[in-house]
């Protein structure tokens, strides 16, 4: 370098500095935005929810961030800036909840999980006792709710189904995606034989078949929702979350095939 | 006195540009040595994560170089010897993989080598499952690293003095005895950067992998995928993970500078 190192190094602080302060002054804007993070299972129905939050309340504007609730918590303990979170499972709010990250969480509504298939259905799977003739089986990872969910299911179908059903189903596995949206991709593509998703994810595809798991192995799962501690929306995100409970906003998430109180 | 002073002058926005990017390049680095204790370290090599991973990465990086090395070097010998539009046009074509995300390149590979792709009924027909398979994660590895050995071997096999192989051929070598015995020896450094080069990023590859490889420890997770997955669950991992690939680039940095000089030094290249 041509000046004395000590130099070169306050005038790169100082330019950090400055680059932080044009980052701060951006942040400022008419509109309220309400910055949601969401499990990826919710895609659709949040979206639809939103839009209709946004013609409720002129001036404030919801900016949606979906991935696995295991990343969205992964996120928010790094201080990412969001103001409301909704999980597929109850754990990951519970942890920010004990670390003050966020405030106490409301079950907003239950999903159950579901086998799918390639509509070509290679492997010619018709009923979930037939899942360990899939050669190719993908699943969500064991931190993605719905991965959590999922081993939970073949536990119980080990008890109570044929026992060693599960961990036959288990060896099967090519794949442990993460989040439930590219575990049913992977379907989709037709690269996978079965794997198995949410109910909703099922119903909102076009292209997968939906094979229903028996109800005294599947599980529900619950999701819930709660507030960032140090969210910026104030009082907008707390008329978001009522909104998801109220009556309108269960409606929207019944119709995409979620079940509601 | 007084000209240098105002030499200094105008140089100091450039110096001041120059070391905020290298602050930008190095202070992460730092960090990431500086966040973790010896036992931090200690977990995490011990994490379930670790070694699987680290084996996978070694092995599929290993293989891939090879393959890389040994299609590479007589295509960029190629691309060096002819002049032709077409060998102008197949540089270009080498050269995709850079300048596409890796997400493309994994997606374009399912549409290849997937049950629905390109090749799905051929491979369907011998029974060959290329997704979700250590194959795929090696062909990730190639697609994403060929170009940067092909672009330095290239450029390394335009250095060698045509003359040189003539003297050979007129000596009594057949024309891969010359190619062989005069114009590798002599590019050689090039290669070895080339290799190097190409090797680094096949440790690194993410993108392609995860869309067409998939995800599972000990057949597809190699260590980038790893340090995502443990992110999730013991950062302590995750840092262990982070450490040793940073750790491994550092060194291959060092092992490139001493190999490649002392071929300079010695070595028939040694007037550039």
């Amino acid at each position: 370098m041509f000046t004395p190192p000590v130099t070169a190094l306050r005038s790169a602080a100082l330019l950090a500095v400055l680059g932080l302060g044009c980052a701060c002054g951006a942040g400022a804007d008419d509109a309220t935005v309400v910055t949601v993070f969401a499990a990826s299972s919710l895609t659709e129905a949040l979206g639809e929810l939103a839009e209709e939050f946004e013609t409720a309340n002129p001036g404030t504007r919801v900016r949606l961030n979906f991935a696995g609730s295991q990343i969205l918590r992964l996120q928010l303990e790094q201080g990412a800036a969001a103001d409301v979170f909704a999980s597929a499972n109850p754990d990951h709010v519970a942890a920010l909840n004990a670390a003050e990250l966020v405030g106490p969480a409301e079950v907003f509504a239950h999903n159950e999980l579901a086998l799918i298939v390639p509509v070509e259905n290679p492997a010619q799977i018709t009923a979930f006792d037939q899942l360990t003739r899939a050669r190719r089986l993908v699943v969500a990872e064991p931190n993605v709710p719905a991965g959590r969910y999922t081993r939970e299911l073949l536990r119980r179908a080990n008890e109570q189904l044929v026992p060693g059903f599960g961990d036959e189903v288990l060896s099967r596995v090519v794949s442990e995606e993460l989040n439930v949206r590219l575990v049913r991709a992977k379907v989709e593509l037709g690269e996978a034989d079965a794997a198995i998703v949410y109910m909703t994810d099922a119903e909102s595809s076009g292209q997968v078949l939906r094979i229903d798991i028996p109800p005294a192995v599947n599980v529900r799962a619950d999701y819930s929702v709660c507030l960032v501690a140090d969210g910026r929306a104030g009082e907008a995100a707390t008329r978001f979350v009522e909104f998801m409970l109220s009556d309108t906003g269960q409606a929207v998430l019944l119709r995409w095939g979620f079940g509601v109180e | 006195m007084a000209r240098s002073s105002a030499r200094n002058a105008g140089r100091l926005p450039l110096a001041l540009a120059g070391a905020t990017l290298l602050a930008i390049l190095v202070v992460p680095v730092a960090a990431l040595v500086l966040s973790s204790s010896p036992r931090d370290l200690a977990a995490g090599v011990q994490h379930p994560l670790f070694g699987p991973a680290l084996w996978l990465s070694l092995r599929t990086t290993i293989v891939s170089l090879l393959i890389v090395v040994a299609t590479g070097t007589p295509l960029a010998w190629w691309l060096a010897a002819t002049k032709s539009r077409s060998a102008r046009f197949v540089e270009i074509l080498v050269d995709l993989p850079i300048v596409m995300p890796p997400a493309v390149v994994g997606i374009a590979l399912l549409e290849t080598f997937g049950r629905a792709g390109l090749f799905g009924p051929f491979l369907q027909y011998w029974q060959l499952q290329i997704p979700f398979s250590t194959i795929a994660v090696i062909l990730a590895q190639v697609t994403v690293s060929a170009p940067f050995y092909v672009q330095a071997a290239a450029a390394a096999f335009r250095r060698v003095d045509p003359d040189l192989l003539l003297v050979a051929r007129t000596l009594g070598q057949s024309a891969t005895g010359a190619f062989v015995r005069v114009a590798v020896p002599m590019a050689l450094p090039g290669l070895i950067g080339g290799a190097a080069l190409a090797w680094a990023r096949s440790l690194g590859e993410f993108g392609a992998t995860l869309l067409f490889a998939g995800n599972l420890p000990g057949t597809t997770q190699t260590m980038p995928l790893a340090i995502l997955l443990a992110l999730e669950s013991d950062v302590r991992a995750a840092l262990a993970i982070s450490l040793v690939l940073a750790a491994a680039a550092v060194l291959l940095l060092l092992a490139l500078r001493v190999a490649t000089a002392r071929q300079w030094a010695r070595g028939p290249g040694a007037e550039f």
